[in-house]
């Protein structure tokens, strides 16, 4: 499972990288074409830019649920690492529940994107709606490796007796 | 005209009650929004969490938004392409002889690296890794040198270019080239601020001095950096001659960063790159992310129309327009202690917007207090990103370095008041420079 896990994130990044490598291009061309004859005066540059940006930023909140780089606010800390446990489960708890409806209604929005097309460049807008359904399976298979992890520490704090020595 | 069957004031019960309920529980501030909206969005008829969805798509479907990515690919090019290395020399050949010599150079790196990026965290980040050591090193205490990282990183956004600035003359439709120019003595003036409390600092606890450089050291650290130094002027400039859009001039400076540090101070390796452009995306998805479920929220306090409901108690007060710029900074300074400055701006800038307005502020003048207040918003706990990063590096926790970092926060507010008494002091450089920009 977590082999698995780590062989997708892996594709996760590398396909983020490559959002982020292309988002420069047709950026840059839409301003050298401004200047210069050489470059043609491409429409599509900037739907293209900005398909590129919606696929990097759920690529990279799929990546940063793993990593755990999603912000929070810490009223607790210090926490012993059972409570610590205990209230990364509550809180993934509903991370879980958003993720639910990410893919439960994510799937509705991509089949209302079904046979819509972009204005400019004429893609299938499905191709972008995806992402949603897409990110709530992949946190699913996040969170289920998180709860396991916090089970197990909090099962073996607990063996340690009282465990709070923090 | 719409009609829901909640009140503004149930709905707002139930927003902000879920909203705060989940972050108290430590669910993230991004999924906090979301699922605060959702409730509402399955109890009204008319809506469906598939809204939930499409406001986000509209929020990253967006040419604006694009700045983040390119800001922050631009900051970590400079950092590993040797750029920072060479106005860290700079600015010790600057201010290295002043009393708390290396104190003094992380706030005049702050505002060199202000000039070429308008990310704050990035700032944080790479700065906290250059000083927090190698201060404490010296002889510094910890506490301080982490404040004063954290604190020496939001001229950032204040200090042209600003991610925030983009945003939001995206989001106010104020124009972003007059925001730019508005925000250099504000930003100036704030850095200023600090190296006076560095200088206070230094002298009570007897911080080390460098040496003065001799003036030869002084001008080839001058001459390598002056590359570098040109960028600020690339950007804005660009923008005001209209050569290229706000968003088209992050852009350049991530080629003209890039062009930099690969051919010209040639310290980029295809690896570094690579760890350069998963950094970017990584860290500005997680922000934009985030800025999705907001725009979620906000949508739906319009749809509820709390905002009006708000205001209409506020606007029978008559305020002046300094009473007027004060209440916008305290709602700012406090919002921004428990949102991202980004949302905040999405949430609350709509909100104040009408009250400026109607109390005769400028808007180019409501910008720059709401952007400084947001500022300060970025080291206030509980969520103050720049001092948790800063925290982060030094590996201690947030508490600790909180006193210093309140205390540096003295002769910022006063900066602040200065601009909210005399709303006129952003708009010295725009009016000199291109008048027609503040119409």
């Amino acid at each position: 499972m977590t082999k698995f896990l780590d062989l997708w994130q892996k594709l996760l990044t590398w396909t983020m990288a490559l959002t982020v490598a292309i988002l420069i291009v047709p950026v840059c061309l839409q301003v050298f074409s401004r200047f210069t004859e050489i470059i043609p005066r491409y429409i599509w540059t900037e739907e293209l830019s900005r398909f590129c940006f919606v696929w990097m930023v759920m690529l990279g909140a799929m990546i940063a649920l793993r990593e755990r780089l999603h912000f929070d606010v810490d009223l607790w800390s210090p926490l012993s690492p059972r409570k610590d446990a205990v209230l990364r489960i509550v809180s993934n708890v509903f991370v879980l529940i958003f993720s639910a409806v990410m893919i439960v209604w994510g799937v509705d929005f991509t089949k209302f994107g079904w046979n819509q097309t972009s204005e400019l460049a004429d893609l299938p807008m499905w191709l972008i709606f995806i992402a949603w359904p897409l990110t709530g399976v992949t946190w699913v298979m996040f969170l289920i490796e998180a709860f396991v992890r916090d089970i197990r520490m909090y099962q073996r704090n607990e063996a340690l007796a009282v465990g709070d020595f923090s | 005209m719409m009609t829901a069957s909640l009140t503004p004031g149930m709905a707002a019960i139930v927003l902000f009650g879920a909203f705060f309920f989940l972050l108290a529980l430590r669910v993230p501030v991004a999924f906090s929004l979301g699922l605060a909206s959702l409730p509402l969005l399955i109890f009204e008829d008319r809506l469906s969490p598939m809204s939930l969805f499409n406001e986000m798509f509209k929020a990253y479907n967006s040419f604006i938004l694009l700045a983040v990515p390119f800001f922050l690919l631009t900051a970590n090019l400079m950092n590993v392409g040797g750029i920072t290395d060479r106005l860290m020399r700079l600015s010790r050949a600057l201010v290295g002889h002043f009393p708390g010599g290396l104190a003094q150079v992380n706030v005049v790196l702050s505002v060199f690296f202000a000039g070429i990026s308008g990310s704050s965290t990035a700032d944080a980040a790479s700065q906290g890794k250059l000083f927090i050591e190698a201060q404490v090193k010296e002889g510094y205490d910890l506490s301080f040198s982490i404040a004063i990282t954290a604190v020496s990183a939001v001229l950032a956004v204040i200090i042209p270019p600003s991610i925030l600035m983009i945003v939001w003359g995206g989001v106010i439709s104020t124009s972003i080239g007059a925001m730019y120019l508005a925000g250099i003595v504000p930003g100036l003036l704030i850095g200023l601020a600090q190296m006076a409390t560095v200088h206070a600092y230094a002298k009570k606890r007897n911080y080390p001095v460098y040496p003065r450089s001799s003036f030869k050291e002084f001008l080839t650290a001058a001459l390598v950096s002056i590359p570098a130094l040109t960028t600020p002027f690339i950007i804005v400039g660009g923008i005001l001659l209209g050569w290229f859009t706000a968003t088209e001039s992050a852009a350049i400076a991530v080629l003209y960063a890039a062009a930099l540090s690969i051919f010209y101070y040639r310290e980029m390796t295809l690896k570094k790159l690579y760890a350069c452009i998963v950094e970017t995306g990584k860290l500005s998805s997680v922000a934009l992310f985030c800025i999705g479920t907001a725009s979620v929220f906000g949508w739906l306090l319009a749809y509820y129309q709390i905002p009006k409901a708000l205001l209409s108690n506020l606007q029978g007060l008559g305020f002046g327009i300094t009473a007027t710029g004060f209440l916008i900074a305290g709602a700012f300074l406090v919002v921004g202690c428990f949102l991202d400055a980004i949302p905040a701006i999405i949430i609350v800038g709509t909100v104040m917007q009408p009250l400026a307005q109607a109390a005769g502020l400028h808007p180019v003048s409501f910008a720059i207090i709401g952007i400084v207040s947001l500022a300060f918003g970025l080291v206030t706990p509980p969520y103050g990103l720049c001092l948790m990063i800063s925290c982060a590096v030094a590996k201690v926790p947030l508490r600790y370095a909180l006193k210093d970092t309140m205390i540096m926060l003295i002769p910022m507010l006063l900066v602040l008041c200065a601009i909210i008494i005399w709303p006129e002091i952003p708009l010295l450089l725009p009016r000199w420079i291109s008048p027609e920009m503040l119409k």
